[in-house]
């Protein structure tokens, strides 16, 4: 099957974090971005196939999620938080 | 690609003498235009055509310096969001040293390499212990950084600092 293949998890991993990056909201990013490392990063020594796909397959899956609410997300977006706008600030003074 | 070079140098001194004929041509024709109306309409059409030459020649300009606290900054906030801004002038000049310079800083900043073992021929995987996942970090990085995408076949070839700067001049068209 096409998921146990190394490249496509690899383009799997990327799209993902390209995606995550388009967010405009900054905590929904930041958990992506967090949350796509580290379930990567965990779940790199798996050996078993059918596990593999499985996670593959979750992947996928939200991708396609990650796609529809970046772009949702976007349509109604809100002012940058604090946290954003307070590194620029304090490069200015 | 050598001869590629050298239109461009022959264009670039053809530009240089083109802005004081330009110019000359211009005045007569005003002064012209003004001594005898007969020739009016004809008149006006060279001022037209040349009046766009001089304003190139104005244009190219540089609008920033490369600057090496500007590219810190720009790297160290990837995490978080880029920001592609499109500056409606010529491009940077790049050279492969510069682009060299990039690439190491962006490397260097990097949270999962070293950076005294970091070298321009040091493998990521074999010597600076990345993994697969941080290799397409990496190559992220360095595709924010110059604002263009690699695409999967290629950043897999990507092993070494070496490999990512001729990459980059090789898109860029940077050959000296």
């Amino acid at each position: 099957m096409m998921a146990s293949n190394r490249r496509a998890i690899l383009s799997l991993y990327r799209n993902l974090i390209r995606e995550s990056k388009k967010w405009n909201l900054y905590n929904y990013r930041m958990y992506a971005l967090r949350k796509i490392q580290h379930e990567f990063k965990q779940n790199k020594t798996i050996q078993d196939i059918e596990k593999i796909n499985e996670c593959y397959a979750k992947g996928r899956e939200n991708l396609e999620i990650i796609k529809r609410q970046a772009t949702i997300g976007n349509l109604y977006s809100t002012r940058p938080l604090i946290i954003e706008t307070v590194e620029n600030k304090a490069d200015s003074n | 690609m050598a001869s590629l070079a050298g239109v461009r140098i022959l264009i670039r001194n053809t530009g240089k003498f083109r802005n004081p004929i330009s110019r000359t041509c211009l005045r007569s024709a005003v002064t012209q235009l003004q001594s005898n109306e007969r020739y009016f309409h004809c008149k006006r059409q060279s001022i037209v055509t040349l009046i766009p030459q001089e304003n190139i020649q104005s244009l190219r300009t540089y609008s920033t310096n490369p600057d090496t606290k500007k590219i810190e900054e720009r790297v160290l906030n990837v995490g978080t969001r880029v920001k592609q801004v499109r500056q409606y002038s010529i491009a940077e000049p790049m050279s492969l040293d510069l682009i060299r310079k990039r690439v190491l800083l962006v490397l260097n900043l990097y949270d999962k390499i070293d950076p005294q073992k970091l070298s321009l021929d040091s493998h990521f995987i074999n010597d600076l212990g990345l993994d697969s996942l941080d290799h397409i970090e990496v190559i992220m990085a360095i595709e924010d950084e110059f604002g263009f995408e690699i695409p999967d076949m290629d950043a897999e070839k990507l092993l070494r600092p070496t490999d990512i700067v001729r990459y980059v001049a090789d898109r860029q068209d940077v050959y000296e």
